[in-house]
């Protein structure tokens, strides 16, 4: 055992010589293009979407790009209440405000709100941009002492991956670095240079095991080359679902030849890219842009090697721009092209950041629409926890859809006069109020304004199927709702 | 049919039962009715739902039980379930009796022994039955519980009398009377005696309260003895509807209820119950048999509120019972017809059953019942949801059996067959699948197509089984696996 330990010590030192010597000059001319970047977060209460939850701080850093725009996560800016930049030794703050936001990516660009004072954002110098490193190259990840200082830590890029760093569900190009990080007053996103470039962010740091994940330079650059016109879209999707080609009786069902690669294409959504291009469900894709994908989903990138085809389209392309499929269908090859687009709006969506959830407060019912953080909302164990029937509806929203454009059920009641008998009934699907379907929280406003024969009858999709609401004692309740400190009984979006 | 869902909190069985004795019995009769207080030892063969093809878990237990008529003893269901082996022991005897379960009734916790040879318990006193006791009145109960070899006697009062969930099936809800008598493992089957006659079977308790056991009442034991009259048990009866009560004024208004307090809402009715066609969600129904029902569903029996479900606990199947109900203010009258209603038995704990199971190239089918759900705590939304609404929904009349994938063996074959465990078969080579038999005649039929394709609920893309290489992938993947046979299909038969 203990020879083991002396060729690990003497790493060890070497690194610690090399900083020495590479870097014999101060650290004051290092935090060139750093800045603090302060966020108060508010989010909405779920079981009580017409509050705020308490306010969160976050202290972080960002990275003065050249014209004087400011770099940071997204993680930093979403639902942030207010965002303030401040100068590495705490002498000059300004209120900032957004210029994009990218929560699938986990990027946000910034800038000093109109017409404050951010003149001395111009004396800290810039980070120039650069492009795509390697594993094994070494990074630099930079953070702020509370005396300003800069600390520079030096990291590895162990691996390449995909990885979904804020908004669930969205994987994009990261590096997984290899650094040992100290705590320190504006931990929260991180700036990673190389040879003095920007090449990343920093987007999670595992002390555990001592890895970071930093957002690499090319989505970085797909979203400044984004944001570039003044607008910000968003990175492209395809919109398919796949399945891997890995099970070699899978293969020979589908006709896949040994040598040939390939993955399944099980779900085409409707209005997405892959519908206009005529792609179908069992089709299988072999190349995406001349790019053969394996059975495993993967392609050979000339920079990374082996990376998930899924980086062919968001991580690569703009929307609006074109990508070349070749596919099997029915034992023959076949040639499509298709437009790439934002994903189609989905019936149940997986974020609501910088949004207030629509709601509606009828008598002491409340109503909302249906979203994935409503249902993360239930704990950890949220998968077996939160309501079976809106589980369901997450996982399978193509049979909740029935001309809707968002589900809206029924989350609680509130105990009031014209609620009596209802106290039990919660995480309800809507179907219909008087008499009309319900589409969205629009839809159910609207159908509320006309009671039936003297009654509001509201259609759920568990007992009691319907809910009456006496007209008059639901309005005084509400009136009564609202003097007692409710803001208002609906929002719309 | 909500109420079949309802989990026991917390109700712990007792194998083992307690005894007391009014005040006014002689010292004669205690020692008469002693006597025929038995202890019960039981040797159980439970099925292992998780490698149907196996023997089981082997065990055991004891518990207690009493003479009712000439060699006919009764106990609880769940003293004598899974038995492979009962012997009965007279108090003071050293003997022990090999006896035979004649009738077990698993929806009442209620079973009728017998002892292959008699002799050693004739003379003894046959104990009666008596009403259900007033509250707070005293008894005692008798049995063998832990702490002892001997007969032991607690003594207690009437706590409560309700209707509740019975452990030993999960779903099933009877009247009970809960009595503050120290009732312990052991207890179960074992008699509660008032003025020297019968009038509870002690069966279960409450881990988490002090003093609260529980017994079962005369006139659910009555039922079962005139059940098992004609020579077989039948099961109870539903009348196969929910109610919600009837609280909102708003509610009662639109449904146009006078504001009399009578009336509930039915909010479903089961599809193919008694009611099926008859009564439609959002009909009121006013009273049941002539008793009127109130605004939360309760009736008066014998001067107690019970639930109005307590007409017919005390019905069996071919009895009429007449409702009268309210359908867009108008009133009718109809007399429905009851009926069994096996398919809500997949709610219920399943005892003395071999698991029916289909192996197939690696993959191992299972119909959905309690005993595989608990067995796998299935955390697919789809595959919980399918056995939630499986009655309600009328998903039995597709689907007999919910056939669902619970293992998938290691083997060459299944290296890639990944995210199949716990879903529900759909289709097998194109065909619905309607149950375990038919999943079977699919798998192994004579002439299998090129590709066997099994596709499941909710996801993309099917199993596919090269049939070429079915039989050989059948032998070494049984082989390695110990799987000593390929299917147990039961005897067909919709529910037990």
């Amino acid at each position: 055992m203990s020879c083991n330990y002396l060729p690990f010590l003497a790493l060890l030192l070497s690194i610690g010589g090399a900083i020495c010597l590479s870097n014999p000059a101060h650290a004051a001319a290092e935090s060139e293009g750093l800045l603090r970047i302060n966020t108060t977060i508010q989010t909405h209460n779920v079981a009580q979407p017409w509050e705020l939850n308490q306010p969160s701080r976050r202290r972080g850093l960002g990275a003065v790009l050249k014209g004087g725009n400011i770099l940071t996560t997204g993680e930093m800016a979403a639902n942030a209440t207010y965002i303030e930049f401040e100068s590495a030794d705490g002498a000059h703050t300004v209120p900032a405000e957004v210029i994009a936001i990218d929560y699938e990516a986990n990027l946000a660009l910034l800038k000093p709100e109109a017409g404050a004072d951010g003149e001395w954002i111009k004396t800290l110098g810039t980070l120039p941009t650069g492009g795509s490193a390697k594993p094994g190259e070494e990074v630099d990840i930079w953070q702020l002492e509370d005396n300003g200082d800069a600390i520079r830590t030096a990291g590895s890029i162990r691996s390449v991956d995909l990885l979904s760093t804020f908004a669930s569900g969205h994987f994009f190009l990261c590096y997984e670095v290899k650094a040992s990080m100290q705590s320190a007053s504006s931990s929260y996103t991180l700036p990673v240079t190389r040879d003095g470039k920007l090449i990343g962010i920093l987007a999670s740091y595992n002390s555990k095991d001592q890895i970071c994940d930093v957002v690499s330079p090319d989505i970085l650059n797909q979203f400044l080359k984004d944001v570039r016109d003044g607008t910000h879209e968003g990175f492209p999707s395809l919109g398919i679902a796949t399945v891997l080609t890995e099970d070699p009786q899978f293969r020979k069902w589908l006709g896949l030849r040994e040598d040939q690669g390939g993955i399944y294409v099980s779900r085409v959504l409707p209005g997405s890219g892959a519908a206009e291009s005529g792609l179908q469900e069992g089709d299988v894709i072999l190349t995406l842009d001349g790019h053969g994908i394996d059975r495993r989903g993967y392609y050979q990138d000339a920079s990374y090697g082996r990376l998930s085809w899924s980086h062919l389209v968001r991580g690569s392309k703009q929307v609006g721009e074109k990508l070349a499929l070749v596919i099997m269908r029915d034992g023959k090859e076949k040639n499509l092209e298709a437009t790439l687009r934002r994903p189609p709006d989905s019936l149940i969506p997986s974020h609501m950041y910088d949004k207030s959830p629509p709601y509606l407060i009828k008598g002491g019912l409340v109503f909302q629409e249906l979203t994935r953080s409503y249902l993360e909302a239930f704990g950890k164990e949220w998968r077996s926890r939160a309501p079976l029937d809106l589980l369901d509806a997450l996982n399978n929203p193509e049979d909740y859809e029935e001309g809707r454009s968002r589900l809206v059920f029924l989350s609680r009641v509130i105990r009031t006069p014209a609620t009596i008998g209802y106290d039990q009934v919660n995480n309800r699907i809507v179907t219909e109020a008087n008499g009309q379907k319900i589409t969205d929280m629009k839809s159910l406003v609207s159908a509320l304004q006309n009671p039936k024969d003297g009654v509001h009858s509201i259609r759920i999709d568990d007992v009691p199927y319907v809910i009456y609401l006496d007209p008059k004692a639901s309005d005084s309740v509400d009136k009564a709702l609202l003097q007692r400190g409710l803001p208002a009984l609906e929002r719309l979006p | 049919m909500k109420k079949l869902l309802l989990p026991v909190g917390g109700a712990v069985l007792l194998c083992s039962g307690p005894f007391s004795m009014g005040q006014k019995g002689p010292a004669a009769a205690n020692a008469d009715i002693y006597k025929s207080v038995v202890r019960i030892e039981c040797a159980t063969q439970s099925a292992d739902y998780r490698t149907p093809w196996n023997s089981g878990r082997f065990g055991g237990g004891t518990g207690s039980g009493f003479m009712i008529g000439p060699n006919q003893f009764m106990t609880n269901a769940h003293v004598v379930s899974n038995a492979n082996r009962v012997l009965i022991t007279r108090r003071g005897s050293a003997q022990k009796h090999p006896a035979r379960v004649i009738h077990i009734a698993h929806d009442c916790d209620l079973a009728l022994l017998e002892v292959e040879d008699e002799t050693p318990f004739e003379g003894l006193t046959y104990l009666e039955f008596g009403e259900v006791p007033a509250l707070e009145s005293q008894v005692r109960a008798i049995g063998y519980p832990v702490g002892g070899d001997r007969i032991s006697v607690t003594r207690g009062v009437v706590s409560r009398i309700d209707f509740r969930p019975y452990a030993h099936s999960i779903v099933d809800s009877h009247l009970v009377v809960q009595i503050d008598a120290a009732i312990n493992p052991g207890n179960s089957g074992g008699p509660v005696l008032q003025d020297g006659k019968v009038v509870g079977v002690a069966f279960q308790g409450l881990r988490q309260a002090d003093n609260t056991g529980y017994m079962i009442p005369t006139p659910v034991i009555k039922r079962f003895l005139k059940d098992i009259g004609d020579g077989s048990y039948d099961k109870y009866v539903d009348l196969g509807i929910t109610e919600f009560a009837l609280f909102n004024p708003a509610m009662r208004k639109a449904l146009q209820v006078p504001e009399n307090g009578l009336g509930v809402m039915v909010a479903s009715v089961l599809p193919t119950g008694p009611c099926d066609g008859i009564m439609e969600p959002g009909d009121v129904l006013l009273s049941i048999d002539g008793k009127p029902v109130d605004n939360a569903g309760n009736i008066e029996v014998e001067g107690e509120k019970v639930v109005l479900h307590e007409v017919v606990e005390r019905k069996f199947a071919g009895d009429e019972v007449a409702l009268e109900f309210l359908r867009k203010g108008e009133k009718k009258n109809v007399t429905i017809t009851l009926k069994a209603f096996p398919h809500s038995r997949i709610y219920a704990v399943r005892y003395g059953e071999r698991p029916r199971f289909v192996f197939f190239a690696g993959l191992v089918f299972q119909p959905l019942d309690r005993n595989l759900y608990s067995t796998y705590g299935f955390d697919s939304p789809r595959v919980r949801k399918i056995f939630q609404n499986y009655v309600e929904d009328a998903i039995f009349k597709e689907r007999e059996d919910v056939v669902v994938i619970t293992r998938v063996e290691s083997d060459r074959l299944t290296s890639f067959i990944t995210g199949f465990k716990g879903t529900v078969v759909d289709e097998i080579n194109g065909e619905k699948v309607r149950d375990l038999n038919h999943a079977y005649e699919l798998l192994y039929a004579d002439n299998l197509p090129e590709f066997i394709t099994i596709k499941c609920n909710g996801l993309a893309r099917p199993i596919v089984i090269p049939a070429a290489e079915v039989d050989s992938a059948n032998k070494r993947i049984m082989k390695q696996n110990g799987i000593f046979r390929s299917h147990y299909l039961g005897e067909k038969q919709p529910a037990s």
